[in-house]
């Protein structure tokens, strides 16, 4: 009897992601984030968290600084504003309705907010530095801006949300180009959210009520699409933001299915996973702060739910291969490693060489 | 073109079983004709829901819901923009019978769970609404339930069940049960109860669930209502669900909510309804149909006696502040502003999701009082007196466009616009007078207009649903 392989039947290899920690708790201020919609990470292990909050408590909006391991640097861009009338009165440096937030390359950093159609820009410190407020459907101009990132030439990618479209502008706020448009044909868009730059110059757009990813050249040339409406593996309920590491694997924040799932560079499914966080360090404080909590979750009933992902509506890659997932919905970012393909025996990396003992 | 007289029956309708329409829906909706209008809103699922995907992306509390205040926000929202204000109605109507409130909660989001249920069961058969009821984990903490135990009863369920949810406490001078009544109720719920919660920190709160534990049921003989039996708690709806004061509790129910104001709840066992006849129609209704809501929404609103009750009811502050809404036109797409408006129903005396007691709130006249008639007066005439929002725009537009130019014509359009309202002749008189004669495109047309239409939503007329 002879054996006969198929190569189209092999499974493909996939990715799959090791569990790191979760950063955060829920809070107004100080160690903590409240609805936080987007990070960046900055120098060293410094990372910036935008925190939306509710409306009725602007004081929760902020920009958190700490660091990957938990460390509370500070908070700012504090919600200073004033309502009436049913308008929001923002003084400049405050924010609204935070939905990216990015690093530049000279370090400072970038905040868009939808509700002002405002990109506030602040130092790596987070002193206000200026805005680019800029409503409207023109050149240079957006209608809720929800995505950004920087390319590796310094060049900043806009998504511009309600006008079905990508904007290209100088790390100053000049305009420099621009493509989109609404439909749902390659190259344009339905309320395009999240944005991705990869280290070639490669543009990638999470395409929101598209279901889908887009990926463009430098100049917003047509390359790939991937994903459709749905729930299974490598379908999408409402995509929010995307992420590149530095082998070309990409991150889909699914945030209507609780999931984050993983793509090759040709954009077939790679895995995915619902999450797997824990108690962060800022929580175990919190909760010995409220030891009856302690008490409390030893009877608690569905406490497994905690692990899972609940409105992952941003996701980021930083140069260490870490993978960082923020969760609207449940105030924290659950951190990952990407396992590597390649295999190990058990002593192989030990001894150097001479596999199983 | 529909008539003076339909567009007047169709505002009726829509502000009973909706929160109000702009005149162009009216003059749509009369010219689609009144009973297939009864039928679309009794069909509410052939209609979209809210766009929630837009909405959580943009109030990005709305996945998690856990404080009042938010879930405040998002059931007014939804009541401005839904496109089946039946079902919302019905939710609401529900939510001031079968009562819980934020101040015995463990959840905020546990209660906006309810009023989904009432959303998909509030329009179905009673006995099924009683069951998803006795399962609601709101309502398990609520009326401790959860504390409920073979051996050990706690009759806060039971007797609310009979007093405030199903029975009544009487009818025609007589009692619908007994307190051996309510105990043995009790003990056939020993047993359903729920999970116990996961605390809020430190990442928020997750709902608790219904389960049912048999081992802490009790499993012996019951009489109640004077059947006997091993009874467990569907087993009591059931029997509820049979009784003539159950297909009274609903008829005077739907009639005090949708028809007209009746005496408070706590005085009908001893107080005949407002009108026998209609109350007797909706009770055989009741059983007709299998106890099912949808067809005595359906009788009751084809009679006469719903139709010819305009005005005879004062309307509830979340009628005041999201029917001015729907007329205006604001709030139809995400923006701050949302809670503060939610607030304004509060302080006139209905704080949704949080009524003072398991009685929920009183209704009719006792929803005015001097302070919160001021609030109503102020919250509506600084809405319409914005000409800056759409539906106040469209009203000027029309009239402008119309070419209304006499004092007496302004003020007829401007109360056909708000839903053919009818003024006293005094008032209106007044009103005549204060109009003058500004000229259709002047400057001082559409703030003549806006001005008409704030004393029009300050007369004691514009109170009345």
């Amino acid at each position: 009897m002879t054996t006969t392989i198929n190569p189209k039947a092999l499974p493909a290899i996939g990715i799959d992601l090791q569990y790191s920690h979760t950063i955060g708790r829920a809070e107004f201020s100080g160690p903590g984030f409240r609805n936080p919609t987007a990070m960046a990470r900055g120098e060293e292990d410094v990372m910036y968290v935008a925190n939306r909050s509710y409306d009725y408590r602007p004081d929760g909006k902020r920009i958190t600084m700490c660091t990957v391991g938990e460390e509370f640097i500070g908070e700012f861009a504090k919600g200073v504003f004033e309502q009436g009338d049913g308008e929001a009165v923002s003084t400049d440096g405050a924010i609204i309705w935070p939905t990216a937030i990015t690093v530049g390359p000279n370090g400072n950093v970038y905040l868009a907010d939808e509700y002002l159609d405002r990109i506030s820009i602040y130092s790596p410190d987070g002193e206000y530095l200026t805005k680019w407020e800029r409503p409207g459907d023109g050149d240079g101009q957006w209608d809720k801006p929800t995505g950004m990132a920087f390319a590796p030439n310094g060049t900043l990618y806009v998504v511009d949300c309600n006008n079905h479209r990508v904007q290209m502008l100088t790390a100053d706020g000049e305009y420099i180009g621009q493509w989109g448009e609404f439909g749902d044909g390659p190259g344009q868009f339905n309320m395009p959210f999240g944005i991705e730059v990869d280290q070639d110059g490669s543009v990638y757009v999470a395409d929101w009520r598209n279901d889908r990813i887009q990926k463009f050249t430098a100049d917003g040339k047509f390359l790939l699409q991937f994903g459709e409406t749905g729930d299974a593996p490598g379908q999408f309920n409402r995509p929010t933001d995307v992420a590149v590491d530095n082998e070309g694997s990409i991150y889909v924040a699914d945030w209507n299915n609780d999931r984050l799932q993983i793509f090759h560079p040709d954009g077939s499914f790679a895995g995915m996973t619902y999450g797997e966080g824990t108690i962060s360090q800022w929580g175990m404080g919190k909760l010995d702060a409220n030891p009856e909590m302690w008490e409390e979750r030893k009877i608690s009933q569905g406490l497994d739910r905690e692990k899972l992902f609940w409105g992952p509506i941003a996701v980021e890659c930083d140069d260490e291969g870490r993978i960082f997932v923020v969760e609207t919905a449940r105030s924290r970012i659950q951190v990952f490693h990407k396992l590597d393909s390649v295999f190990y025996g058990v002593n192989e990396r030990v001894s150097g060489g001479g596999g199983r003992l | 073109m529909p008539t003076n007289q339909e567009i007047a029956q169709m505002a009726h309708l829509m502000r009973r079983a909706g929160f109000g329409a702009t005149y162009a829906e009216l003059e749509q909706r009369a010219a689609d004709g009144y009973e297939a209008t009864v039928e679309e809103l009794l069909n509410p699922i052939a209609q979209p829901d809210l766009e929630m995907d837009i909405l959580e992306r943009h109030f990005v509390d709305w996945k998690e819901m856990n404080a009042l205040e938010v879930n405040q926000a998002y059931i007014t929202y939804r009541m401005i923009n839904t496109k089946r204000p039946l079902q919302e109605k019905m939710a609401l109507f529900w939510h001031g019978i079968l009562c819980t409130g934020n101040s015995k909660c463990e959840h905020g989001r546990q209660i906006q769970l309810q009023l989904d249920m009432f959303r998909d069961l509030g329009m179905g058969n009673f006995d099924v609404l009683l069951k998803g009821l006795s399962r609601d984990p709101a309502m398990v903490f609520y009326l401790d339930n959860c504390m409920s135990h073979k051996g050990a009863i706690n009759e806060n369920w039971g007797r609310e069940l009979l007093e405030l949810f199903s029975l009544g406490v009487g009818m025609d001078g007589q009692a619908n049960y007994s307190e051996d009544d309510v105990k043995e109720a009790a003990r056939a719920f020993t047993g359903w109860t729920i999970t116990n919660a996961v605390p809020r920190y430190p990442y928020g709160r997750y709902e608790s669930n219904f389960i049912y534990n048999p081992y802490d049921h009790d499993n012996d003989q019951k009489t109640f209502l004077g059947e006997t039996g091993n009874f467990n708690g569907d087993d009591i709806v059931e029997i509820i669900a049979r009784q003539q004061s159950a297909a009274r509790f609903v008829s005077r129910h739907l009639y005090n909510f949708f028809v007209a104001d009746e005496v408070q709840v706590p005085a009908w066992q001893n107080t005949a309804p407002r009108d026998p006849e209609a109350i007797a129609l909706l009770e055989r209704t009741y059983f007709d149909s299998g106890y099912n809501l949808t067809a005595m929404l359906r009788v009751m609103f084809n009679s006469d006696f719903f139709k010819n009750a305009r005005f005879e009811k004062v309307k509830s502050p979340t009628e005041v502040v999201i029917g001015t809404m729907r007329l205006v036109q604001d709030f139809t797409s995400p923006k701050l502003g949302l809670q503060p408006l939610a607030n304004t129903i509060r302080y006139m005396g209905q704080d949704l999701m949080n009524p003072p007691t398991v009685e929920g709130w009183h209704t009719g006249a006792e929803w005015i009082d001097s302070g919160t008639l001021v609030e109503r007066i102020n919250f509506a005439a600084d809405q319409v007196g914005n000409t800056s929002l759409p539906g106040i725009r469209e009203i000027v537009s029309r009239l402008d466009s119309e070419q209304v130019s006499t004092a007496e014509g302004i003020v007829d359009r401007c109360l056909e616009m708000v839903g053919a309202y009818e003024l006293a002749s005094e008032t209106k008189e007044q009103l005549v007078a204060f109009v003058g004669n500004p000229a259709p495109g002047s400057p001082e047309y559409s703030d003549t207009i806006a001005q008409t239409l704030q004393l029009i939503v300050s007369t004691q007329e514009y109170q009345f649903a």
